[in-house]
């Protein structure tokens, strides 16, 4: 658990859902503002931080296409985003709203874990002022 | 090799693209035109594109400071829209750096498919799958 | 403050000069563009600021290099146009003759007001 937990009840019963999932290897929520952040799994606190501020980072950038993408070709029915994946050889990350989910490859599925987020966290405000 | 014909078969695909690193879009299919146009696939590119370099500034940064291993090379950047999802692969010209072939990289390729019907692990299965081997 | 904003727009090759709020909405702008179309880039300056720092703040965590945050501006070089950002302004500038040094000088002055 992280040194600056985000106090949210629902977030954290979705990421210790997560953590019962075959394949993933932490998960957690980060602040959309602010370098808050709280998670669980098989992380040291500083990569935790780190991965947190990654996401946040990503989060933010992918907002901004978004908008720039609705402002140019309305309705592109991309726009607010969701959330993202990045997939590597071995490991994937995948974020929905405010809370991220790192699973190994061979033993995680993608579909499963990215149904589960989004049944929990679709309805969730993506505000990030 | 995966090709733009076989991505639209996957469900939910509503468009296929293929674009350079630096985010051009070189060829496309669209299965809805009354929903997706060229304009929209263009700016996508682009999008993934500087997605998909920030995506590996982080794989690189990540390995290094945790010296855990599993991002680099980034295989793929998807974008959970509001309705929409792409997903976007680089791995073919991955594949083609390891054996040498620099000179002559495939193109990056993309689908967009509706959220409601999307079944990401398929496109990934088609984008990484074996026969896309030079 | 209005005042030191329009004066930017006398540095030869300056086109446009606004100013934003930190949520990104649009304050006051000067120049040769309608004000709907400044409301449009004081949002996209803002919203590539904060990209820009995000980035930033990951390079310097992955190199270990200080310097590079805070980061103190932008610019977006366009073949005619080029966009500067420092603080909460951002200006419209030509990219062929314009003093880029003495703007850049010009807007960290005044964002600092």
């Amino acid at each position: 658990m992280g040194s600056n937990p985000v106090e949210d009840n629902n977030a954290m019963s979705i990421v210790s859902e997560l953590l019962t999932r075959p394949g993933v290897i932490a998960a957690g929520e980060y602040a959309y503002r602010g370098d808050r952040f709280s998670y669980r799994g098989a992380l040291s606190e500083e990569h935790a931080r780190i991965a947190s501020i990654m996401c946040r980072a990503t989060t933010m950038g992918i907002s901004m296409e978004g908008a720039m993408l609705d402002a140019l070709c309305p309705d592109s029915g991309l726009h607010p985003p969701r959330g993202w994946v990045v997939r590597g050889p071995g490991q994937t990350v995948c974020v929905v709203a405010n809370v991220f989910c790192l699973f190994d490859n061979a033993q995680g599925s993608l579909n499963a874990i990215l149904a589960c987020m989004r049944e929990a966290l679709d309805n969730r405000s993506q505000d990030l002022i | 090799m995966a090709t733009l014909d076989a991505l639209l078969g996957l469900p939910g695909a509503m468009a296929a693209f293929e674009f350079r690193g630096s985010g051009e879009l070189l060829d496309h299919r669209i299965a809805y035109p009354d929903r997706i146009n060229p304009t929209l696939l263009d700016l996508l590119a682009h999008m993934c594109a500087a997605n998909l370099s920030i995506a590996t500034l982080q794989a690189r940064g990540w390995e290094q400071l945790t010296a855990m291993r599993g991002f680099y090379p980034v295989q793929a950047f998807t974008l959970i829209g509001f309705d929409w999802s792409v997903v976007v692969s680089g791995l073919n010209r991955e594949r083609h750096k390891q054996s040498g072939q620099v000179s002559s990289l495939p193109p990056f390729l993309g689908v967009v498919m509706a959220n409601e019907r999307a079944d990401y692990e398929a496109a990934f299965a088609l984008l990484e799958g074996p026969e896309a081997l030079p | 403050m209005s005042g030191m904003i329009r004066r930017l727009l006398a540095l030869e090759g300056v086109n446009v000069v606004c100013q934003f709020r930190d949520d990104g909405s649009f304050v006051v702008g000067y120049g040769r563009m309608s004000q709907e179309d400044m409301v449009q880039m004081a949002r996209f300056a803002h919203d590539y600021r904060r990209m820009a720092q995000g980035n930033a703040d990951q390079l310097a965590i992955f190199s270990g290099m200080r310097g590079w945050t805070p980061p103190r501006g932008w610019i977006v070089r366009g073949g005619a146009q080029s966009l500067c950002g420092v603080g909460n302004l951002v200006c419209m500038v030509d990219s062929q003759g314009a003093p880029l040094n003495e703007i850049l000088l010009e807007l960290r002055e005044v964002s600092h007001w």
